[in-house]
């Protein structure tokens, strides 16, 4: 079988997201994603615009909230719980590595 | 069709109630879950458990899955005439390479089950997400890696089965441990006009003997010895992208980190981070008797004392 060939892309934190293409992305119905908003899991970068885009880190938290609202069988506030307590152990977790390499002969 | 015991999966009995199999799923879902999971291989563990519950938990599903009778798993299954048309319609036209799990799926409608209804405009191709694991080497310049994947794909009928895919995918230069990067259009097929699906790579990059990772920015330990330390030296410090010469100041103490400026990890638009040396202080475990001779009389002569501040802050205690 021949391999099919094609790039790999990060996602750029630059890079801006319009609300349609989060809620292609993620999975999530619409309502569920500004039920998401509402309660601070999602933040659009202006909340106030007539159309709302996102940063490209948003598809990352929105496809996490997506899994976990399938598999849990989550309402949209557990799962803004959830979404904070796991960004909380990310940030934990990457002050942890940055400790843990800035600290002479840890290996 | 290979049997696959979706009970045995799930830790219950036959004849377990619905109560009963959501309580397990809950429970296996918390434990592989690999958005919550640390346990190797939660990724596999938790689609295998998925895989049981959606088909446990549905009655239909479950009855038809009951009529398969008890196997082996692994053991060759093929169900008895009737059975897809008792079980809800799709008569696929082979069981031969036929997934189990994409069976049920389908049962009832997997366009449904993704909640778009069947027969109602484009359907976007299944995301698929794989892990990939990356030498620091191969993270740091970029690679191309070969996967064979797995992908679930809707055929015309908008009923989707796993098709096997080999696929060649250039990782940009700067990626690291935990990143997530996404290959447009190589999830499983669209229907109906639908766009694929994307694939997500999740980025494992092995741990460097030497060098540790933090955001941007690349450490490494770098053992001087007392002389070097105090008098200044000119070192051969490897680095990613090839060793450079060093200077270190006369006067350097353990734990001071020396910064090496866009020697650290350098992604597509953004700058390159930097490359911090982190001194340690090494001492030689044997010494003879000239060296020791040489170190008396430095103890000797040096009023050097690296405790003073002990007293003071011992005084103040008091």
């Amino acid at each position: 079988m021949n391999a099919e060939y094609a790039e790999a892309q990060s996602f750029d934190e630059r890079e801006v997201i319009p609300l349609s293409q989060l809620i292609e992305l993620s999975g999530l119905p619409e309502a569920a994603l500004r039920e998401l908003v509402d309660y601070g899991a999602l933040s659009p970068l202006d909340p106030q615009a007539y159309t709302w885009t996102f940063s490209a880190r948003s598809v990352i938290v929105a496809r996490t909230a997506s899994r976990l609202r399938e598999d849990f069988e989550l309402d949209t506030h557990a799962l803004s719980v959830v979404l904070a307590l796991i960004e909380r152990v990310d940030a934990l977790e990457s002050e942890l590595r940055a400790l843990r390499a800035r600290r002479a002969g840890s290996r | 069709m290979k049997y696959k015991d979706y009970y045995a999966i799930l830790g219950v009995a036959r004849n377990a109630s619905e109560q009963e199999i959501k309580k397990a799923y809950r429970k296996l879902a918390l434990k592989y879950h690999p958005d919550v999971s640390k346990e190797p291989d939660a990724e596999n563990r938790f689609k295998e458990v998925a895989e049981a519950y959606q088909t446990l938990k549905d009655p239909a599903k479950r009855a038809a899955f009951d009529e398969l009778g008890s196997h082996a798993p692994g053991e060759d299954v093929r169900p008895q005439a009737g059975w897809t048309e008792r079980a809800g319609g799709y008569a696929p036209f082979s069981f031969d390479d036929l997934d189990l799990g994409d069976l049920f799926a389908n049962l009832g409608g997997a366009a449904r089950a993704r909640g778009r209804p069947r027969n109602d405009g484009p359907l976007r191709g299944h995301d698929y997400e794989a892990g990939v694991r990356l030498t620091f080497d191969q993270a740091f310049h970029g690679t191309e890696v070969e996967m064979d994947l797995s992908v679930p794909e809707y055929d015309e009928n908008g009923f989707a089965r796993h098709v096997p895919h080999h696929i060649k995918v250039r990782v940009p230069p700067g990626v690291t441990d935990g990143q997530k990067v996404r290959v447009p259009g190589k999830g499983g097929k669209g229907a109906r006009g639908g766009a694929a699906g994307d694939l997500y790579l999740d980025i494992q990059v092995q741990t460097h003997p030497l060098f540790r990772v933090t955001g941007r920015d690349i450490t490494i330990d770098l053992p001087l010895s007392p002389w070097e330390a105090v008098l200044g030296a000119s070192v051969k410090l490897p680095t990613p992208s090839g060793s450079v010469t060093l200077k270190v100041p006369p006067g350097t103490s353990a734990g001071k980190q020396l910064r090496l400026a866009g020697r650290g990890i350098a992604r597509s638009g953004a700058p390159a981070g930097d490359l911090y040396a982190i001194v340690q202080i090494v001492v030689p475990g044997v010494l003879d008797d000239r060296q020791r001779e040489l170190f008396k009389e430095l103890a000797e002569t040096s009023t050097f004392d690296p405790r003073g501040h002990f007293a003071q802050e011992g005084t103040r205690e008091r």
